[in-house]
């Protein structure tokens, strides 16, 4: 499978913003981790970050012309604001799993309303940085659940 | 050593699981669900109560008592936020009890609850007091859930 996870804003700072929210491992950490469970089921996972919320955008217009297998993203801030983002991964057909480190609903009440999540497969939240390489160990299972089906 | 003690709640409509069937588990049962988990739990090294109701005050009761005996808690709670009788204080005082508050709560759904809404609306009010939520991966929703939840009991 081909796999993108997409990261957005300040994820680029993990390990050093708010430890206590996010945990001490740092985004080149998990990025280690899913490429390496990645490569015990034969995937290729390319993993990316971006501040920038066009730039997220054309990555998902990328995965819709390649022809990805999964996008698991974490659009940070953007998942409470994107209508782009939103309009993007509603034209991509292959697998999405919307990610959270943290549990958004917990949180303060302007993170509780997510422009992804209607337009994904699934979401999965509040996991810390091990739910990234959880979700990607699960999609060999759900691809292969698919095939069989 | 003790095995870790994993407490599984499955509330009301959940006897009956034949609607999910974009799962690849078709028909889907409550059955193959709770089979499936005891498979994960089992290759963890982890002890699973599975318990099912279609009764609210059932479901709020097993919360409290089962805290008690449980490392850790995954519920399924299901239409808690439509249903307009269940009682979600009753829910959310015995998810947040002292009992549960050092222990991972995660609640997961089997369908992406975010699907029904119209047009883009706050969703439904879900996991107030829970530590994780998971939604939209069938029986995997539970299946990555213990795995999370393993690893969480077995790194403090």
């Amino acid at each position: 499978m081909n796999i993108y996870v997409i990261n957005g804003p300040n994820i680029n700072l993990l390990g050093t913003r708010e430890p206590e929210i996010y945990g001490s491992e740092t985004l080149d950490d998990i990025e280690k981790k899913c490429i390496e469970q990645g490569l015990k089921d034969s995937h290729s996972v390319k993993f990316m970050q971006s501040n920038y919320e066009g730039e997220i955008v054309e990555w998902i217009q990328h995965a819709i012309k390649e022809n990805i297998d999964a996008i698991v993203i974490n659009a940070a801030a953007y998942t409470h604001t994107s209508i782009a983002i939103h309009d993007a991964l509603k034209s991509f057909s292959g697998f999405k799993i919307e990610l959270h480190i943290s549990n958004p609903h917990l949180r303060e009440s302007f993170r509780h309303v997510s422009y992804i999540s209607p337009v994904v497969d699934a979401v999965v939240a509040g996991l810390g940085p091990s739910g990234y390489s959880h979700v990607i160990q699960l999609l060999t299972e759900l691809k292969k659940q698919y095939n069989e089906a | 050593m003790n095995n870790n003690k994993l407490l599984i709640i499955n509330g009301p409509g959940l006897s009956d699981l034949s609607n999910f069937n974009d799962y690849g588990y078709e028909p889907l049962t409550l059955e193959k669900l709770q089979n499936k988990c005891l498979e994960t739990c089992k290759s963890l090294g982890m002890e699973l109560d599975f318990f099912q109701t279609d009764d609210q005050a059932s479901l709020i009761k097993k919360i409290a008592e089962g805290a008690a005996e449980c490392d850790a808690l995954i519920i399924n709670p299901v239409g808690y936020s439509h249903e307009s009788t269940f009682d979600l204080d009753a829910y959310t005082s015995n998810i947040k009890s002292d009992t549960l508050k050092n222990k991972p709560v995660i609640e997961v759904h089997i369908t992406n609850i975010f699907h029904d809404n119209e047009g883009i609306s706050e969703p439904v009010i879900v996991s107030k007091s829970g530590v994780g939520f998971i939604c939209g991966l069938g029986v995997h929703s539970y299946e990555l859930a213990i795995r999370s939840i393993h690893e969480k009991l077995n790194h403090n």
